[in-house]
Protein backbone atom coordinates (compact mmCIF):
# COMPACT_ATOMS: atom_id res chain seq x y z
CA UNK A 1 0.00 0.00 0.00
CA UNK A 2 3.00 2.33 0.52
CA UNK A 3 4.64 1.68 -2.33
CA UNK A 4 3.28 3.69 -5.06
CA UNK A 5 4.41 4.10 -8.60
CA UNK A 6 3.12 7.48 -8.59
CA UNK A 7 4.57 9.74 -6.49
CA UNK A 8 4.47 9.23 -2.11
CA UNK A 9 1.24 7.86 -0.38
CA UNK A 10 -1.92 9.36 0.05
CA UNK A 11 -1.37 10.32 3.84
CA UNK A 12 -2.92 13.56 4.61
CA UNK A 13 -5.38 12.53 6.53
CA UNK A 14 -3.23 11.03 9.24
CA UNK A 15 -1.41 14.50 8.85
CA UNK A 16 -4.46 16.09 9.54
CA UNK A 17 -5.46 13.70 12.20
CA UNK A 18 -1.93 13.96 14.13
CA UNK A 19 -1.63 18.16 13.84
CA UNK A 20 -5.43 18.10 15.06
CA UNK A 21 -4.45 16.01 17.83
CA UNK A 22 -1.43 18.29 18.75
CA UNK A 23 -3.14 21.34 18.59
CA UNK A 24 -6.26 20.68 19.89
CA UNK A 25 -4.94 18.80 23.14
CA UNK A 26 -2.50 21.90 23.65
CA UNK A 27 -5.62 24.08 23.41
CA UNK A 28 -7.03 22.05 25.82
CA UNK A 29 -4.85 22.32 28.73
CA UNK A 30 -4.01 25.96 28.24
CA UNK A 31 -8.04 26.64 28.94
CA UNK A 32 -7.80 24.18 31.58
CA UNK A 33 -5.01 26.40 32.85
CA UNK A 34 -6.66 29.40 32.17
CA UNK A 35 -10.28 28.06 33.81
CA UNK A 36 -8.50 27.12 37.18
CA UNK A 37 -6.63 30.51 37.62
CA UNK A 38 -9.62 32.20 37.06
CA UNK A 39 -12.03 30.30 39.11
CA UNK A 40 -9.05 30.63 41.76
CA UNK A 41 -8.44 33.80 41.49
CA UNK A 42 -12.25 34.77 42.70
CA UNK A 43 -12.33 32.18 45.39
CA UNK A 44 -9.15 34.46 46.42
CA UNK A 45 -11.56 37.42 46.04
CA UNK A 46 -14.37 36.33 47.88
CA UNK A 47 -11.79 34.92 50.97
CA UNK A 48 -10.74 38.17 50.95
CA UNK A 49 -13.50 40.32 50.92
CA UNK A 50 -14.58 37.92 53.99
CA UNK A 51 -11.57 38.09 55.70
CA UNK A 52 -11.98 42.41 55.49
CA UNK A 53 -14.99 41.56 56.85
CA UNK A 54 -14.20 39.46 60.19
CA UNK A 55 -11.24 42.39 60.90
CA UNK A 56 -13.92 45.32 60.63
CA UNK B 1 2.02 36.48 43.22
CA UNK B 2 -0.86 38.12 41.60
CA UNK B 3 -0.26 40.55 38.93
CA UNK B 4 1.57 38.57 36.34
CA UNK B 5 5.49 39.34 35.31
CA UNK B 6 5.72 41.41 32.40
CA UNK B 7 8.75 38.79 31.49
CA UNK B 8 5.91 36.03 31.46
CA UNK B 9 3.17 37.90 29.42
CA UNK B 10 6.72 38.36 26.69
CA UNK B 11 7.60 34.61 27.02
CA UNK B 12 4.10 33.82 25.95
CA UNK B 13 3.97 36.25 22.87
CA UNK B 14 7.51 34.67 21.75
CA UNK B 15 6.26 31.49 22.35
CA UNK B 16 2.66 32.09 20.16
CA UNK B 17 5.31 33.70 17.28
CA UNK B 18 7.73 30.59 17.97
CA UNK B 19 5.17 27.96 17.06
CA UNK B 20 3.28 29.67 14.59
CA UNK B 21 6.38 29.98 12.77
CA UNK B 22 7.70 26.07 13.34
CA UNK B 23 3.97 25.23 12.22
CA UNK B 24 4.56 27.73 8.67
CA UNK B 25 7.70 25.71 8.30
CA UNK B 26 6.18 22.08 8.25
CA UNK B 27 3.22 22.85 6.25
CA UNK B 28 5.69 25.25 3.69
CA UNK B 29 9.09 24.86 3.59
CA UNK B 30 9.85 21.29 4.30
CA UNK B 31 9.52 18.89 1.53
CA UNK B 32 6.92 16.26 1.12
CA UNK B 33 8.91 12.93 1.86
CA UNK B 34 9.17 10.49 -0.95
CA UNK B 35 7.63 7.30 0.39
CA UNK B 36 4.92 8.00 3.30
CA UNK B 37 3.64 11.33 2.12
CA UNK B 38 2.50 13.88 3.98
CA UNK B 39 1.87 11.73 7.38
CA UNK B 40 5.73 12.36 7.63
CA UNK B 41 5.49 15.73 8.97
CA UNK B 42 3.34 15.02 12.06
CA UNK B 43 7.29 13.82 12.98
CA UNK B 44 8.49 17.08 13.78
CA UNK B 45 5.63 17.70 16.18
CA UNK B 46 5.57 14.54 17.29
CA UNK B 47 8.86 14.19 18.92
CA UNK B 48 9.56 17.61 19.88
CA UNK B 49 6.71 16.88 22.46
CA UNK B 50 8.33 13.47 23.51
CA UNK B 51 10.60 15.45 24.45
CA UNK B 52 9.01 17.61 26.12
CA UNK B 53 7.61 14.50 28.61
CA UNK B 54 11.21 13.25 28.98
CA UNK B 55 12.29 16.86 30.27
CA UNK B 56 9.13 17.26 32.36
CA UNK B 57 10.21 13.82 33.90
CA UNK B 58 13.89 14.90 34.81
CA UNK B 59 12.30 18.22 35.80
CA UNK B 60 10.14 16.43 38.51
CA UNK B 61 12.76 14.13 39.46
CA UNK B 62 15.21 17.51 40.24
CA UNK B 63 12.14 18.97 41.95
CA UNK B 64 11.56 16.00 44.35
CA UNK B 65 15.06 15.86 45.69
CA UNK B 66 15.30 19.58 46.08
CA UNK B 67 12.26 19.07 48.32
CA UNK B 68 13.63 16.62 49.84
CA UNK B 69 16.86 18.31 50.88
CA UNK B 70 14.70 22.00 51.83
CA UNK B 71 11.11 21.16 53.05
CA UNK B 72 10.56 24.23 50.34
CA UNK B 73 6.93 24.18 49.26
CA UNK B 74 7.98 25.67 45.97
CA UNK B 75 9.93 22.78 44.80
CA UNK B 76 6.83 20.78 45.16
CA UNK B 77 4.55 23.21 43.12
CA UNK B 78 7.57 22.74 40.63
CA UNK B 79 7.08 18.79 40.90
CA UNK B 80 3.52 18.75 40.48
CA UNK B 81 3.53 21.14 37.41
CA UNK B 82 6.38 19.43 35.37
CA UNK B 83 4.47 16.50 36.12
CA UNK B 84 1.23 17.60 34.88
CA UNK B 85 2.48 19.14 31.74
CA UNK B 86 4.24 16.31 30.57
CA UNK B 87 1.43 14.12 31.24
CA UNK B 88 -0.15 16.56 28.20
CA UNK B 89 2.63 16.40 26.55
CA UNK B 90 3.77 12.85 26.23
CA UNK B 91 -0.18 11.72 25.58
CA UNK B 92 0.29 14.22 22.44
CA UNK B 93 3.77 12.28 21.29
CA UNK B 94 1.97 8.88 21.89
CA UNK B 95 -1.23 9.06 20.39
CA UNK B 96 0.53 10.98 17.12
CA UNK B 97 2.97 8.34 16.95
CA UNK B 98 0.38 5.74 17.00
CA UNK B 99 -1.04 7.94 14.04
CA UNK B 100 1.84 8.14 12.15
CA UNK B 101 2.33 4.62 12.47
CA UNK B 102 -0.57 3.31 11.33
CA UNK B 103 0.02 4.34 7.44
CA UNK B 104 3.79 3.61 7.86
CA UNK B 105 4.14 0.45 9.87
CA UNK B 106 0.63 -0.57 9.29
CA UNK B 107 -0.58 -0.90 12.71
CA UNK B 108 -1.44 1.45 15.36
CA UNK B 109 1.19 0.17 18.19
CA UNK B 110 4.47 -2.30 18.25
CA UNK B 111 5.62 -3.55 21.84
CA UNK B 112 9.53 -1.93 20.36
CA UNK B 113 11.96 -0.19 23.31
CA UNK B 114 10.46 3.36 22.77
CA UNK B 115 6.90 2.95 22.67
CA UNK B 116 6.96 0.44 25.34
CA UNK B 117 8.70 2.88 27.62
CA UNK B 118 6.75 5.85 26.64
CA UNK B 119 3.76 4.09 27.91
CA UNK B 120 5.65 3.04 30.99
CA UNK B 121 6.40 6.68 31.61
CA UNK B 122 3.11 7.80 31.26
CA UNK B 123 1.66 5.17 33.85
CA UNK B 124 4.44 6.17 36.35
CA UNK B 125 2.87 9.72 35.68
CA UNK B 126 -0.82 8.66 36.13
CA UNK B 127 0.13 6.64 39.40
CA UNK B 128 2.20 10.18 40.61
CA UNK B 129 -1.00 11.81 40.02
CA UNK B 130 -3.47 8.94 42.17
CA UNK B 131 -0.22 9.09 44.93
CA UNK B 132 -0.99 12.36 45.36
CA UNK B 133 -5.07 12.15 45.18
CA UNK B 134 -4.72 10.14 48.11
CA UNK B 135 -2.99 12.06 50.43
CA UNK B 136 -4.57 14.97 52.35
CA UNK B 137 -1.70 16.54 54.48
CA UNK B 138 0.48 18.92 51.89
CA UNK B 139 3.37 18.11 53.54
CA UNK B 140 3.54 14.04 53.25
CA UNK B 141 1.57 14.73 49.54
CA UNK B 142 4.98 16.52 48.57
CA UNK B 143 7.36 14.05 50.62
CA UNK B 144 5.43 11.10 48.65
CA UNK B 145 4.92 12.45 45.24
CA UNK B 146 8.93 13.71 45.71
CA UNK B 147 9.77 9.78 46.61
CA UNK B 148 7.93 8.54 43.84
CA UNK B 149 9.04 11.18 41.23
CA UNK B 150 12.95 10.17 41.82
CA UNK B 151 11.94 6.71 41.97
CA UNK B 152 10.04 6.84 38.83
CA UNK B 153 12.49 8.61 36.81
CA UNK B 154 15.78 6.44 37.82
CA UNK B 155 13.72 3.27 36.22
CA UNK B 156 13.17 4.54 33.03
CA UNK B 157 16.47 3.89 32.18
CA UNK B 158 16.47 0.67 33.34
CA UNK B 159 13.28 -0.63 31.62
CA UNK B 160 14.27 0.74 28.26
CA UNK B 161 17.19 -1.26 28.54
CA UNK B 162 15.41 -4.19 29.92
CA UNK B 163 13.33 -3.91 26.40
CA UNK B 164 16.55 -3.33 24.45
CA UNK B 165 18.05 -6.21 25.69
CA UNK B 166 14.59 -8.26 24.72
CA UNK B 167 14.63 -6.82 21.54
CA UNK B 168 18.24 -7.51 20.08
CA UNK B 169 18.71 -11.09 21.69
CA UNK B 170 15.14 -12.16 20.55
CA UNK B 171 14.79 -10.46 16.99
CA UNK B 172 10.99 -10.04 16.06
CA UNK B 173 10.44 -13.71 14.37
CA UNK B 174 6.61 -12.86 13.08
CA UNK B 175 6.34 -10.72 10.62
CA UNK B 176 8.74 -9.41 8.16
CA UNK B 177 11.36 -7.21 9.95
CA UNK B 178 12.07 -4.71 12.69
CA UNK B 179 8.74 -2.52 11.96
CA UNK B 180 11.09 0.67 12.98
CA UNK B 181 13.03 0.36 10.18
CA UNK B 182 10.32 0.49 7.70
CA UNK B 183 9.10 3.82 7.65
CA UNK B 184 12.89 5.77 8.40
CA UNK B 185 14.23 8.21 6.48
CA UNK B 186 17.02 10.53 5.68
CA UNK B 187 16.54 14.21 6.67
CA UNK B 188 17.00 16.84 3.88
CA UNK B 189 18.68 20.34 5.55
CA UNK B 190 14.67 21.52 5.36
CA UNK B 191 13.58 18.80 7.16
CA UNK B 192 16.57 18.77 9.83
CA UNK B 193 16.81 22.35 10.38
CA UNK B 194 12.36 22.11 10.85
CA UNK B 195 13.04 19.45 13.21
CA UNK B 196 15.90 21.29 15.28
CA UNK B 197 13.64 24.10 15.37
CA UNK B 198 10.57 22.35 16.69
CA UNK B 199 12.46 20.95 19.06
CA UNK B 200 13.45 24.36 20.30
CA UNK B 201 10.12 25.77 20.33
CA UNK B 202 8.74 23.15 22.18
CA UNK B 203 11.25 23.64 25.10
CA UNK B 204 9.99 27.57 24.78
CA UNK B 205 6.26 25.98 25.30
CA UNK B 206 7.38 23.68 28.18
CA UNK B 207 8.54 26.33 30.27
CA UNK B 208 6.31 29.13 29.51
CA UNK B 209 3.19 26.37 30.57
CA UNK B 210 5.15 25.31 33.74
CA UNK B 211 5.86 29.09 34.75
CA UNK B 212 2.14 29.75 34.48
CA UNK B 213 1.38 26.08 36.36
CA UNK B 214 3.67 26.99 39.17
CA UNK B 215 1.90 30.59 39.33
CA UNK B 216 -1.32 28.83 39.22
CA UNK B 217 0.06 26.09 42.23
CA UNK B 218 0.71 29.00 44.60
CA UNK B 219 -2.42 30.85 44.03
CA UNK B 220 -3.97 27.56 45.19
CA UNK B 221 -1.84 27.50 48.05
CA UNK B 222 -2.54 31.00 48.60
CA UNK B 223 -6.71 30.21 48.46
CA UNK B 224 -6.55 27.30 50.80
CA UNK B 225 -4.71 29.16 53.66
CA UNK B 226 -7.02 32.13 53.56
CA UNK B 227 -9.88 29.55 53.55
CA UNK B 228 -8.33 28.35 56.78
CA UNK B 229 -7.77 31.06 58.26
CA UNK B 230 -11.28 32.57 57.25
CA UNK B 231 -13.63 29.41 58.53
CA UNK B 232 -11.49 29.31 61.77
CA UNK C 1 29.21 5.47 48.73
CA UNK C 2 28.62 8.27 50.94
CA UNK C 3 25.42 9.54 51.82
CA UNK C 4 25.44 13.19 52.37
CA UNK C 5 24.86 13.55 56.40
CA UNK C 6 22.24 16.59 55.94
CA UNK C 7 19.92 14.14 53.37
CA UNK C 8 18.42 12.48 56.72
CA UNK C 9 18.34 13.41 60.16
CA UNK C 10 18.57 9.94 61.89
CA UNK C 11 21.89 9.96 60.12
CA UNK C 12 22.96 13.54 61.68
CA UNK C 13 21.87 11.86 64.75
CA UNK C 14 23.97 9.03 64.31
CA UNK C 15 27.12 10.65 62.64
CA UNK C 16 28.74 7.03 62.82
CA UNK C 17 26.10 6.01 60.27
CA UNK C 18 27.64 8.37 57.71
CA UNK C 19 30.45 6.45 56.55
CA UNK C 20 31.31 3.11 58.69
CA UNK C 21 30.07 -0.19 58.26
CA UNK C 22 26.29 -0.68 59.88
CA UNK C 23 26.55 -0.82 64.04
CA UNK C 24 25.74 -3.67 65.71
CA UNK C 25 22.28 -2.23 67.23
CA UNK C 26 21.15 -1.81 63.60
CA UNK C 27 22.26 -5.05 63.04
CA UNK C 28 20.17 -6.22 66.31
CA UNK C 29 17.36 -3.72 65.28
CA UNK C 30 16.97 -5.20 62.05
CA UNK C 31 17.25 -8.54 63.12
CA UNK C 32 14.65 -8.03 66.20
CA UNK C 33 11.73 -6.39 63.10
CA UNK C 34 12.72 -9.54 60.66
CA UNK C 35 11.97 -12.00 64.15
CA UNK C 36 8.66 -10.21 65.66
CA UNK C 37 7.40 -10.42 61.97
CA UNK C 38 8.19 -14.03 61.38
CA UNK C 39 6.90 -14.71 65.17
CA UNK C 40 3.87 -12.86 64.39
CA UNK C 41 3.03 -15.17 61.72
CA UNK C 42 4.12 -18.40 62.51
CA UNK C 43 1.85 -17.67 65.17
CA UNK C 44 -1.38 -16.52 62.94
CA UNK C 45 -0.30 -17.87 59.59
CA UNK C 46 -2.86 -15.01 58.39
CA UNK C 47 -0.87 -13.70 55.62
CA UNK C 48 0.75 -17.06 54.38
CA UNK C 49 -2.08 -18.86 54.14
CA UNK C 50 -3.41 -15.53 52.16
CA UNK C 51 -0.50 -15.63 50.32
CA UNK C 52 -0.25 -19.08 49.43
CA UNK C 53 -3.95 -19.85 48.26
CA UNK C 54 -4.04 -16.59 45.99
CA UNK C 55 -0.82 -18.29 44.00
CA UNK C 56 -2.61 -21.58 43.85
CA UNK C 57 -5.45 -19.94 42.60
CA UNK C 58 -3.59 -17.71 40.08
CA UNK C 59 -1.63 -21.21 38.79
CA UNK C 60 -5.01 -22.64 38.40
CA UNK C 61 -6.55 -19.89 36.32
CA UNK C 62 -3.30 -19.87 34.11
CA UNK C 63 -4.41 -23.51 33.24
CA UNK C 64 -7.88 -22.68 32.25
CA UNK C 65 -7.12 -19.14 30.91
CA UNK C 66 -4.13 -20.51 28.10
CA UNK C 67 -5.25 -24.24 27.22
CA UNK C 68 -1.98 -25.47 26.26
CA UNK C 69 -0.36 -28.68 25.28
CA UNK C 70 3.36 -29.51 26.58
CA UNK C 71 5.30 -27.75 24.42
CA UNK C 72 3.73 -24.34 24.23
CA UNK C 73 3.60 -24.55 28.24
CA UNK C 74 7.66 -24.91 27.79
CA UNK C 75 7.65 -21.54 27.19
CA UNK C 76 5.06 -19.32 28.40
CA UNK C 77 6.20 -21.10 32.35
CA UNK C 78 8.28 -18.62 33.16
CA UNK C 79 5.62 -15.96 32.72
CA UNK C 80 3.46 -17.66 34.57
CA UNK C 81 5.04 -18.30 37.45
CA UNK C 82 6.53 -14.55 37.73
CA UNK C 83 3.02 -13.46 37.27
CA UNK C 84 2.18 -15.30 40.27
CA UNK C 85 5.14 -14.01 42.09
CA UNK C 86 3.81 -10.53 41.53
CA UNK C 87 0.44 -10.54 42.28
CA UNK C 88 1.27 -12.70 45.38
CA UNK C 89 3.87 -10.50 46.29
CA UNK C 90 1.43 -7.50 46.36
CA UNK C 91 -0.86 -9.55 49.17
CA UNK C 92 2.07 -10.16 51.28
CA UNK C 93 3.50 -6.40 50.57
CA UNK C 94 0.07 -4.74 51.49
CA UNK C 95 -0.58 -6.68 54.44
CA UNK C 96 2.26 -6.58 56.09
CA UNK C 97 2.69 -2.84 56.02
CA UNK C 98 -1.08 -2.77 56.64
CA UNK C 99 -0.46 -4.59 60.01
CA UNK C 100 2.17 -2.44 61.33
CA UNK C 101 -0.07 0.74 60.27
CA UNK C 102 -3.46 -0.41 61.35
CA UNK C 103 -2.11 -2.25 64.89
CA UNK C 104 0.12 1.06 66.17
CA UNK C 105 3.46 -0.79 65.61
CA UNK C 106 4.57 1.50 63.30
CA UNK C 107 4.67 4.23 65.41
CA UNK C 108 6.01 2.39 67.84
CA UNK C 109 8.83 1.62 66.02
CA UNK C 110 9.43 5.17 65.14
CA UNK C 111 9.73 6.25 68.74
CA UNK C 112 12.56 3.62 69.35
CA UNK C 113 16.03 4.95 69.26
CA UNK C 114 16.67 3.03 66.51
CA UNK C 115 17.86 4.42 62.92
CA UNK C 116 14.56 4.19 60.62
CA UNK C 117 16.84 2.20 57.67
CA UNK C 118 17.04 -0.60 60.11
CA UNK C 119 12.84 -0.33 60.03
CA UNK C 120 12.68 -0.78 56.32
CA UNK C 121 15.49 -3.49 56.17
CA UNK C 122 13.61 -5.32 58.90
CA UNK C 123 10.07 -5.19 56.78
CA UNK C 124 12.11 -5.79 53.55
CA UNK C 125 13.54 -8.72 54.44
CA UNK C 126 10.78 -9.84 56.58
CA UNK C 127 8.84 -9.64 52.77
CA UNK C 128 11.33 -11.27 51.40
CA UNK C 129 11.39 -14.54 53.62
CA UNK C 130 7.69 -14.70 53.06
CA UNK C 131 8.23 -14.57 49.80
CA UNK C 132 10.70 -17.11 49.83
CA UNK C 133 8.42 -19.61 51.72
CA UNK C 134 5.93 -18.98 48.88
CA UNK C 135 7.89 -19.60 46.27
CA UNK C 136 9.09 -22.91 47.97
CA UNK C 137 5.81 -24.16 47.96
CA UNK C 138 4.58 -22.29 44.26
CA UNK C 139 7.47 -24.52 42.31
CA UNK C 140 7.06 -28.00 43.32
CA UNK C 141 3.31 -27.64 43.08
CA UNK C 142 3.70 -26.31 39.05
CA UNK C 143 6.45 -28.38 38.50
CA UNK C 144 4.35 -31.27 39.86
CA UNK C 145 1.03 -30.11 38.19
CA UNK C 146 3.07 -29.68 34.54
CA UNK C 147 5.59 -32.53 34.99
CA UNK C 148 8.80 -29.86 34.64
CA UNK C 149 11.84 -29.64 36.92
CA UNK C 150 12.10 -26.31 38.06
CA UNK C 151 14.88 -26.67 41.08
CA UNK C 152 17.39 -26.39 38.90
CA UNK C 153 20.19 -23.75 40.67
CA UNK C 154 19.99 -20.92 37.57
CA UNK C 155 16.31 -20.83 38.12
CA UNK C 156 16.88 -20.38 42.33
CA UNK C 157 19.54 -18.20 41.27
CA UNK C 158 17.02 -15.94 38.88
CA UNK C 159 14.15 -15.97 41.45
CA UNK C 160 16.50 -15.08 44.50
CA UNK C 161 17.45 -11.90 42.89
CA UNK C 162 14.10 -10.76 41.07
CA UNK C 163 12.57 -11.07 44.49
CA UNK C 164 15.37 -9.14 46.29
CA UNK C 165 14.53 -6.49 43.49
CA UNK C 166 10.84 -6.44 43.77
CA UNK C 167 11.11 -6.70 47.78
CA UNK C 168 13.28 -3.67 48.03
CA UNK C 169 11.21 -1.26 45.89
CA UNK C 170 7.74 -2.83 47.27
CA UNK C 171 8.30 -2.60 50.65
CA UNK C 172 8.99 1.21 50.05
CA UNK C 173 6.17 1.67 47.81
CA UNK C 174 3.79 -0.13 50.35
CA UNK C 175 5.03 1.77 53.35
CA UNK C 176 4.13 4.65 51.21
CA UNK C 177 0.39 3.32 49.83
CA UNK C 178 -0.59 2.36 53.28
CA UNK C 179 -0.66 5.82 54.59
CA UNK C 180 -2.66 6.97 51.59
CA UNK C 181 -6.72 7.07 51.61
CA UNK C 182 -6.88 4.39 48.35
CA UNK C 183 -4.06 1.97 50.66
CA UNK C 184 -4.38 -1.28 48.62
CA UNK C 185 -6.14 -0.29 45.60
CA UNK C 186 -2.49 2.44 45.09
CA UNK C 187 0.20 -0.21 45.55
CA UNK C 188 0.18 -2.19 42.73
CA UNK C 189 -0.46 0.67 40.32
CA UNK C 190 2.74 2.32 41.83
CA UNK C 191 4.48 -0.41 41.84
CA UNK C 192 3.95 -2.17 38.12
CA UNK C 193 5.14 0.03 36.28
CA UNK C 194 8.75 0.54 38.56
CA UNK C 195 9.17 -3.03 38.48
CA UNK C 196 9.13 -3.80 34.63
CA UNK C 197 12.75 -3.87 34.67
CA UNK C 198 12.70 -6.87 37.49
CA UNK C 199 10.15 -8.67 35.87
CA UNK C 200 10.99 -8.74 32.01
CA UNK C 201 15.15 -10.09 33.72
CA UNK C 202 13.24 -12.65 36.04
CA UNK C 203 11.39 -14.05 33.38
CA UNK C 204 13.77 -13.77 30.46
CA UNK C 205 16.35 -15.66 32.68
CA UNK C 206 14.27 -17.85 33.94
CA UNK C 207 13.25 -18.44 30.63
CA UNK C 208 17.01 -18.90 29.46
CA UNK C 209 17.57 -21.41 32.34
CA UNK C 210 14.47 -23.36 31.53
CA UNK C 211 15.18 -23.96 28.08
CA UNK C 212 18.93 -24.45 28.64
CA UNK C 213 20.40 -21.58 26.85
CA UNK C 214 24.10 -20.32 26.93
CA UNK C 215 25.26 -18.79 29.82
CA UNK C 216 26.39 -15.83 27.97
CA UNK C 217 22.78 -15.23 26.78
CA UNK C 218 21.24 -15.20 30.14
CA UNK C 219 24.33 -13.35 31.69
CA UNK C 220 22.72 -9.63 30.71
CA UNK C 221 19.17 -10.75 32.28
CA UNK C 222 21.68 -11.70 35.47
CA UNK C 223 23.55 -8.15 35.37
CA UNK C 224 20.33 -6.31 35.05
CA UNK C 225 18.70 -7.64 38.03
CA UNK C 226 21.69 -7.31 39.97
CA UNK C 227 22.41 -3.54 39.25
CA UNK C 228 18.75 -3.17 40.06
CA UNK C 229 18.39 -4.63 43.20
CA UNK C 230 22.34 -2.90 43.98
CA UNK C 231 20.35 0.40 43.32
CA UNK C 232 17.10 0.09 44.27
CA UNK C 233 18.14 -1.07 47.90
CA UNK C 234 19.85 1.90 48.35
CA UNK C 235 17.46 4.09 46.69
CA UNK C 236 15.31 2.76 49.14
CA UNK C 237 17.64 3.22 51.86
CA UNK C 238 18.21 6.44 51.56
CA UNK C 239 14.64 7.82 51.08
CA UNK C 240 13.11 5.70 53.68
CA UNK C 241 13.16 8.10 56.44
CA UNK C 242 11.31 10.53 54.75
CA UNK C 243 8.23 7.95 53.91
CA UNK C 244 7.81 7.45 57.33
CA UNK C 245 8.46 10.68 59.69
CA UNK C 246 5.42 12.26 60.92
Amino acid sequence: MLFLQQGPAQTTNYMIAGYTVIFGVILFYVLSLYLRHRNLKRDLDTLQELENKTNT
Amino acid sequence: METKPRLLTTLDFVTIILLAVATTLVFFFTPIEAVMGNVQKVFYFHVANAWVGMLGFMASAIAGIAYLRTGKRSWDIVGMASVEISVVFLLIAIVTGSIWARPVWNTWWTWDPRLTTAAIMELIYAAYLLLRQGIEDPDRRARFGAVYAILGFISVPLTFLSIRIFRTIHPVVIGNSDPSAQGSFDMSSAMLRTFMFSLLVFSFIFADLLWHRIRLGHLADKVEQLKLKVTQ
Amino acid sequence: MKPDPTLTHAQAANPSMASSPPSPSFIRATAAIVWKDLAAELRSRELLSAMLVFALLVILIFNFAMELDAKARATITSGVLWVTFAFAGTLGLNRSMAMEKDRGCLDGLLLAPVDRSAIYFGKAIGNLVFMFIIEAIVLPVYSVLYNINLFQPGLLLVILLGSIGYVAIGTLLASMAVQTRTRDVLLPILLFPLVIPVLVAAVKGSNGFLQGLEISEIMPWLNLLIVYDVIFTAIAFMVFDYVVEE
